[in-house]
């Protein structure tokens, strides 16, 4: 078998010219030498690697807290710093001695968080279930009667609470019009410590930028690089590219230099990475 | 074995490459703000002369006029002004520009002016507040008249220094008006300021066009009977016949270098696009079809025509190659499109489109694409032209109870606004070039 | 028939009225406008011009022509168009007829043909087109027997309203070709 194999081997061989071992090999070698150029940085190409889409609100200026603009939402800052803290003095109580309560606390810690909207789906949910058990369990068990006495006690403590929660959301705190909104947006539950670092970025910078569409000429685009501590300072910049468009690129220098100091802190120093072009203005004339 | 380590040689190397690790990425696809909040100063007066609030007044007015119609900016209100507007400090180190800045404004004009034994100097300075540069500075001396003047070359200024491209606001528009009870010649500023009555045939003038080298205008007058292609000269006054062929001569359109004029003659009994020279004479003969052929206008390299024709059966615009004499059409939509006008940066072709009788102006690509409706609603908007630079429209509207008079547009429609007084009966305004 | 015996009345009653007035006034070659103003003044008066002869032969070239002259600065119509249009219409065909037999009658007489347009359209293009009316009229006539070299044709586009009004009606008399007669 191997002989054979090999003699095959070289029968094919010498079909070739004797150089055919080289070229296949500089063939090969060469086929993959091509998509190494075409990935190495001779080659820019940037329209493959596509920069995330963000939703981008032109109406809305990006705000510090995000439910702000909306009146409904207006006395909402106050209440949560209230509602969470006696949650939890009461709440973490029934916890250790029976699971029953347990889904009651559940909805506790998501309200510490994202204090606006999650506790008015919860708790209607949460609430007709102590109901319910409570007069089942009197009926059968003769013997826990202290402990359901006690418990009877708590779950309407906790009930009272829940209602007391209950009037103040109603009275006081609205809705999401929008309940899987994500946090930070527009929509969505909670202040501006939620937000997207990237997206509140895009949308800062965007609201700085003023640009007139009687001064594009043709469809500009330009590059920057913008580097932020975690103070929200901008520590330093430099453009990748500038699109050779002076009004362009003036205005864009404008706007670095208003977003000097972002409104609030970053997670992290950072750098980001800024297209910027007029695809949306000019394609909506 | 020898495959494999250059396999592996060559994966990891793609590996290395694709793991460059990048920064966040972010696209700002538009501005947030598509304005340029703008702070504009009074004048002050510097030194001799004193205050002369008529200067200033006319010079803030005539300003504010052309920026406003530049669509670029939104004006900061001067009522929320602080100290410093106040201030004549024309120097960079003497403004505060964290004034300027808390108000929201980007950019800042101040002036100062004095009048000296008859001569107006008014010194101006549009500054970044952002990054505290000065963007231009001019100082303008002249008569105490000519403070409009000054105004509008200092608009066309700041267009400049914020755009890369002056403005057009120091030029002039050539109209036909009626004032005296007949059709006759007409020049006035941008603003519609200032109009000059230049002939006196006493008869029908028609259709003016601005030589793009000399301050000469070319148009259609019937002062000897047959509609004549006249020449003049606007400083001279000197007037002559330029083309005076059996039938008519008329709608000339010089060419963008101004050795041509591209006009319509109907001399073998047929209207017909023809080219002339400026003596006169015929270099060539454009179209050649029984159909009516008028309203020439050349795209800005010179080398095409755009025209009216009822070839088609109605009026509609088409191109003629002037080297090929190939002609294309245009427009296909509505029924009736006439008075084509190339826009002197080449990429759109305007002209009115009549539908139930009404005219509205519309622009289209060179190659009959992304045609736009810019005028709307009653009254017949006909005979647009372009500013020089491309950014304005003017034409004629009968929006006043059948008497037209001219008005004037950004190029995508927006801000339309009259500029010519009313009881003119005023039509077929034309653009000069830079003056 | 009816036309051309019209015509022929009128004819003969121009012809009448001439042969009085140039019987008081042997200078007949004076200006224009003193001539017409005479005639009028004679028209005044009529039944004293049926007492002359008619078959007056030594003045009867001459003056005839000078008749049908003005017969046809009188009697040439003008005729009308239908929008955006310079086919002529049977209305403006038969108006024409009966323009050609003045024209015929009267040789010496040159005419300027005019050709007019409502104000809707363009300005130029209404130029052109109401030069293509003009054209369209003098090619008619041509085909009547008018000699072409006699028909001068212009356009005034829009520019000569006779109804400055916004209405179908004043439209509609606007578009036109009118007949100046010259000399």
């Amino acid at each position: 078998m191997e002989s054979s194999r090999k003699q095959r081997w070289q029968q094919l061989q010498s079909v070739f010219e004797p150089g055919f071992k080289q070229m296949l090999l500089v063939s090969i070698l060469l086929h993959v030498l091509l998509p190494v150029l075409y990935y190495s940085p001779f080659f820019p190409k940037r329209e493959i690697e596509k920069p995330p889409v963000y939703r981008v609100n032109l109406v809305n200026k990006i705000v510090k807290n995000p439910q702000a603009g909306r009146p409904e939402a207006a006395p909402v800052k106050k209440k949560p710093a209230i509602k969470p803290k006696p949650k939890p003095a009461v709440k973490p109580k029934p916890i250790p001695p029976k699971p029953k309560p347990v889904p009651k606390p559940k909805p506790v810690p998501k309200p510490k968080s994202v204090p606006k909207a999650e506790p008015i789906k919860k708790k209607p949910a949460v609430k007709p279930k102590p109901k319910i058990q409570a007069p089942s369990k009197k009926a059968k068990d003769t013997q826990a009667d202290a402990i359901k006495a006690m418990q009877a006690k708590r779950d309407r403590q906790a009930l009272i609470a829940g209602y007391k929660d209950e009037l103040i959301e109603l009275t006081e705190q609205p809705k999401s019009p929008i309940t899987g909104a994500p946090v930070g947006m527009m929509d969505g539950k909670g202040d501006e410590a939620g937000v997207s670092a990237i997206a509140f970025i895009q949308e800062f910078i965007q609201q700085q930028w003023n640009f007139s569409k009687y001064q594009a000429v043709g469809n500009p685009e330009a590059e920057a690089k913008l580097f932020y501590n975690t103070d929200g300072t901008l520590l330093h910049y430099k453009f990748i590219k500038k699109s050779g468009n002076s009004a362009f690129d003036e205005s864009l220098i404008r706007a670095i230099a208003k977003s000097r100091q972002l409104p609030q802190s970053l997670p992290e120093s950072m750098e980001f990475h800024i297209f910027f072009n007029l695809k949306d203005m000019l394609d909506n004339p | 074995m020898k495959y494999f380590k250059v396999s592996f040689f060559i994966i990891m190397t793609l590996c290395l490459l694709c793991s460059v690790t990048f920064a966040a990425r972010i696209e700002i696809s538009s501005p947030g703000e598509q304005t340029i909040p703008l702070a504009m100063t009074r004048l002050l007066p510097m030194g001799v002369g004193g205050v002369q609030s008529a200067i200033e007044t006319e010079f803030q007015q005539v300003l504010l006029g052309d920026l406003e119609l530049s669509g670029l900016f939104d004006m900061t209100d001067p009522a929320s002004f602080l100290s410093d507007a106040d201030k004549l400090g024309l120097r960079r180190t003497e403004i505060d520009f964290y004034q300027w800045r808390m108000l929201g404004a980007e950019a800042l004009i101040k002036g100062g002016y004095s009048v000296a034994s008859g001569k107006l100097t008014i010194e101006l300075r549009l500054f970044d507040v952002i990054t505290q540069r000065l963007l231009t500075g001019r100082r303008y001396v002249g008569k105490l008249t000519d403070v409009r003047k000054i105004a509008h070359t200092f608009a066309d200024q700041i267009l400049k220094s914020l755009t890369g491209e002056k403005g057009p606001f120091s030029t002039k528009i050539a109209y036909i008006s009626k004032r005296t009870g007949r059709k006759e010649l007409y020049m006035m500023d941008v603003d519609g300021y200032k109009p000059i009555r230049m002939t006196d045939h006493r008869s029908i003038v028609l259709n003016p066009d601005f030589s793009p080298t000399r301050k000469e205008l070319i148009f259609t007058s019937y002062k000897k009977g047959n509609p004549d292609l006249y020449r003049k000269e606007i400083y001279t006054g000197r007037e002559s016949r330029l083309s005076l062929k059996q039938g008519l001569n008329i709608g000339g359109r010089y060419s963008p270098d101004g050795r041509e004029i591209a006009l319509t003659l109907s001399k073998d009994k047929n209207s017909e696009i023809y080219l002339l020279g400026t003596d006169g004479t015929i270099h060539r003969r454009l179209t050649n079809h029984y159909a009516i052929d008028v309203d020439p206008s050349w795209n800005p390299k010179g080398n095409k025509i755009a025209f009216v024709s009822d070839r088609r059966g109605n009026p509609n615009i088409f191109i003629v190659d002037v080297h090929t004499l190939k002609v294309t059409r245009l427009t296909y939509e509505g029924k009736y499109n006439a008075t084509p006008a190339w826009s002197p940066k080449g990429d759109r072709i305007a002209y009115s489109r009549m539908d139930n009788g009404v005219f509205n102006v519309f622009t289209i690509r060179e190659d009959g694409t992304d045609e736009r409706q810019l005028t709307f609603g009653k009254g017949s908007k006909e005979h647009p032209r372009w500013s020089p630079d491309g950014r304005f429209l003017i034409y004629s509207n009968d929006l006043n109870g059948g008497e037209k008079s001219i008005w004037i547009m950004r190029a995508d429609g927006t801000g339309a606004k009259k500029i010519s007084a009313a009881g003119g009966n005023d039509s077929h305004p034309a653009w000069s070039d830079r003056w | 028939m009816q036309k051309l015996t019209i015509t022929g009345l009128v004819i003969f009653f121009a012809l009448s009225l001439l042969v009085s007035g140039c019987a008081k006034k042997p200078a007949g070659d004076t200006s224009e406008v003193k001539e017409t103003t005479q005639v009028e003044m004679q028209q005044e008066q009529p039944a004293e011009i049926m007492d002359d002869k008619v078959e007056d032969k030594p003045f009867d070239a001459a003056a005839a022509a000078r008749a049908a002259e003005r017969a046809a600065a009188k009697g040439l119509e003008r005729i009308h168009f239908d929008f955006d249009q310079y086919i002529l219409t049977d209305a403006a065909k038969s108006i024409l007829v009966s323009n050609a037999g003045l024209l015929r009658a009267a040789a010496a007489v040159k005419v300027l043909i005019e050709g007019h347009c409502d104000e809707r359209g363009s300005d130029e293009y209404n130029l052109a087109l109401g030069e293509k009316r003009a054209l369209a009229t003098k090619n008619y006539l041509v085909s009547l027997g008018v000699a072409a070299e006699r028909m001068n044709i212009i356009s005034y586009g829009e520019e000569m309203p006779i109804d400055a009004a916004r209405t179908k009606e004043a439209w509609a008399k606007n578009r036109r070709a009118n007949f100046k007669v010259k000399r």
